[in-house]
C-alpha cells in the first residue's frame, strides 16, 4: 500500500537519511526504534512533506511521488491520506477538544459542521473524552491532550497514520492510557507507522519492527526477531541501553 | 497682551476643542488601517525569510524608524507632490492636509507594527501549522484559523501602545496645517495673540490624558477577556509544572 524507496535527506552538510526503504501493507503496525539523531523523525516527516527529502519516491496506494518533485497538489493529496501525530501534541491552542478534531473535517474535508460534530463527538467517546468536549487544551492532562492528538488524526480517516513518540512527553502515569486507545486501533485494523521506545507496545502489537541508526535501516522484522533475537550488534546494544533504562526508572 | 490665569477658560477650551476630535480620530483610523496592512506585509515578507525581500523590509524599517516623526512628516508634504505630479502627473494641490497627515502616520505605524505583528506570528509554536497541514489544511487556511487568532491576542499589549505613540505623534500634523484638537489650539492661541496659551494647553493635555487613558481601559479589558483561557492558562500551567520537576 505504501512502499518507500531510497529516500535521502540532508541538513546543509550531515545527511540525515541515507537511503530507507521502507514497505508498509495494508493494517500494518510497523515500529520504528533507533537512538536519538538516527533520522526517525525525519523519516516521519518526510512522508508527510512536513519535510523536503532530497531524493526517493514513494508509491501511495496506486500512485507514485517523488519526494524531490511533488508538487502542492501531490502534496495536498498524500497529506489528505495520512495523519500525523506529534510527540508534543500540536494541538490547536484556539481551538476547544471537539474544534481540534472537527477543524480537519469541516475545513479540510468539506464535511458538512453537523455531521463533523456528530462525527467527533464519537471519536472523543472512544478516545475515552466524552466529558472533556469544550475544554481548551491548555486545560487538558498531557494524556487527555494527546488522546485528542489521536482522535484528530484518525477523525480524518486516514489510510496511514504516522507516530512520532506520542507518549515520551508523557508523565509515567499517563503514558498507559495513550497506548491503550493505539493497541485499540491496531486491533480495529488501522495502518500505522510509530516511532517509540515502547518496548511492550513493540512486542504486542507490532506487525514489523525497524531498527534505525544513523540514517538507515539495520535491521528489519517482526517483533520477535528483531527485539528478541537481534542479529546486528547494534540493535542489541541499543536495546540493552532501553531496556536498562527503564529498570533503573523503576 | 498676557492675561491673569483663568481657571473657567480651561473648560470653555475644552468645550471649543471638543468637535475637532473627530478630526483627530479620523487621522487615526485611517493610519491605523494603512499602518495595519502595510505592516501585515512587511511582517509577512520577513516572515517568508526571502533574502532579498526581507533585506529590503529591514531597510525600510531602518529608514522609517530612524527618522523623527516631524522630519517624515514634512518629507511627505513635500516630497510626495513632487513624485506625484513628475512621476504620474497627479497634481496635489487640491488634496487635503488628511492626506499627507494619513499618508505620514501609516508609514511610521507600519514599521511599528511589522515588528509587532512578526513577533506575534513568531511566537505561535510552528507546530501548530504543521498539525494543520498533516490534516489537509492548506498553508493559508492554516494561517487565518489557527495561527492569526492566537497572534492577535498575542499582538494586543503592543498594538495598544504603539497605537497611543501614534495618538501622541499624531499632535504633530497641526505643522502642516492639520486641524485636529491640537490645531485648533493652536489657532485658539493665536487668534488671541498668546492670551491663554497655558489654559489651552492645559485643556489639550486633559483631553489627549483622557483618550489615552480610556483606549488603555479598552485594551485591558480585551486582553482579558481573550486571555484567561486561550494564552495565560498555559503559561501558568507550564510554570505549575516547571515547578513540579523541580521537586
Ligand atoms: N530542521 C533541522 N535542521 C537541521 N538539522 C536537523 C533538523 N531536523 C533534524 N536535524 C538533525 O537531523 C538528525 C536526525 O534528527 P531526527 O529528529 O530525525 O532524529 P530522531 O531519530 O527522531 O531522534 P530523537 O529520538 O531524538 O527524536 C539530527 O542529528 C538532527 O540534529
Ligand atoms: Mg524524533
Amino acid at each position: 500500500m505504501l512502499e518507500i524507496k531510497n529516500i535521502h535527506k540532508r541538513f546543509g552538510n550531515t545527511e540525515v537519511l541515507k537511503g530507507v526503504d521502507l514497505n508498509v501493507e495494508k493494517g500494518d503496525v510497523v515500529v520504528i526504534l533507533g537512538p536519538s539523531g538516527s533520522g526517525k523523525t525525519t523519516l516521519l516527516r518526510s512522508i508527510n512533506f512536513l519535510e523536503r527529502a532530497d531524493q526517493g519516491s514513494m508509491v501511495f496506494g496506486d500512485k507514485k511521488y517523488s519526494f524531490q518533485k511533488a508538487s502542492k497538489k501531490e502534496i495536498l493529496e498524500v497529506r489528505k491520506k495520512t495523519a500525523f501525530v506529534f510527540q508534543n501534541y500540536n494541538l490547536f491552542q484556539n481551538k476547544t477538544a471537539l474544534e481540534n478534531v472537527t477543524e480537519g473535517l469541516v475545513i479540510g474535508r468539506n464535511i458538512p459542521k453537523k455531521k463533523a460534530y456528530e462525527k467527533a463527538v464519537e471519536i472523543l467517546t472512544k478516545v475515552g473524552l466524552s466529558d472533556r468536549y469544550d475544554f481548551y487544551p491548555s486545560q487538558l492532562s498531557g494524556g487527555q491532550q494527546q488522546r485528542v492528538g489521536i482522535a484528530r488524526a484518525i477523525a480524518v480517516e486516514p489510510e496511514v497514520i504516522l507516530f512520532d513518540e506520542p507518549t515520551s512527553a508523557l508523565d509515567p502515569e499517563l503514558i498507559g492510557e495513550v497506548l491503550q486507545v493505539m493497541k485499540q486501533l491496531a486491533k480495529e485494523g488501522t495502518t500505522m507507522i510509530v516511532v517509540t521506545h515502547e518496548i511492550t507496545f513493540a512486542q504486542e502489537v507490532a506487525s514489523k519492527v525497524i531498527f534505525m541508526d544513523e540514517g538507515r535501516i539495520i535491521e528489519c522484522g517482526t517483533a520477535d526477531q528483531v527485539i528478541k533475537h537481534p542479529k546486528e550488534e547494534r540493535t542489541k546494544q541499543f536495546l540493552r541501553r532501553i531496556t536498562n533504562d527503564m529498570e533503573y526508572a523503576i | 497682551m498676557k492675561r491673569p490665569f483663568d481657571f473657567w477658560y480651561i473648560f470653555e477650551a475644552i468645550l471649543d476643542l471638543l468637535p475637532y476630535l473627530v478630526s483627530t480620530f479620523m487621522m487615526l483610523i485611517l493610519s491605523i488601517l494603512g499602518g495595519t496592512i502595510l505592516g501585515s506585509i512587511l511582517a509577512w515578507t520577513k516572515i517568508r525569510r526571502r533574502p532579498l525581500a526581507t533585506g529590503f523590509a529591514d531597510f525600510y524599517i531602518y529608514i522609517i524608524r530612524a527618522c523623527p516623526p516631524i522630519v517624515l512628516l514634512f518629507l511627505v508634504f513635500y516630497g510626495l507632490p513632487e513624485i506625484l505630479l513628475r512621476g504620474f502627473g497627479i497634481d496635489t494641490n487640491h488634496f487635503s492636509q488628511l492626506f499627507f497627515v494619513v499618508i505620514t502616520f501609516s508609514l511610521l505605524f507600519s514599521a511599528t507594527m511589522a515588528e509587532v505583528i512578526r513577533s506575534a506570528v513568531a511566537a505561535i509554536d510552528k507546530g501548530q501549522r504543521e498539525a494543520a497541514l498533516s490534516i489537509g489544511l492548506s498553508d493559508m487556511q492554516a494561517f487565518i484559523r489557527i495561527i492569526l487568532p492566537q497572534a492577535t491576542i498575542i499582538a494586543l499589549p503592543n498594538f495598544a501602545n504603539s497605537l497611543i505613540v501614534l495618538l501622541k505623534e499624531g499632535a504633530l500634523a497641526y505643522t502642516i496645517g492639520f486641524i485636529d484638537v491640537m490645531g485648533k489650539g493652536i489657532l485658539m492661541i493665536g487668534n488671541q495673540y498668546g492670551a491663554h496659551a497655558l489654559e489651552i494647553y492645559i485643556a489639550l493635555g486633559l483631553l489627549y490624558w483622557s483618550i489615552t487613558i480610556f483606549l488603555e481601559q479598552v485594551f485591558q479589558k480585551m486582553e482579558m477577556k481573550f486571555a484567561p483561557d486561550k494564552v495565560y492558562r498555559v503559561e501558568k500551567r507550564s510554570e505549575k509544572e516547571r515547578r513540579k520537576h523541580e521537586f
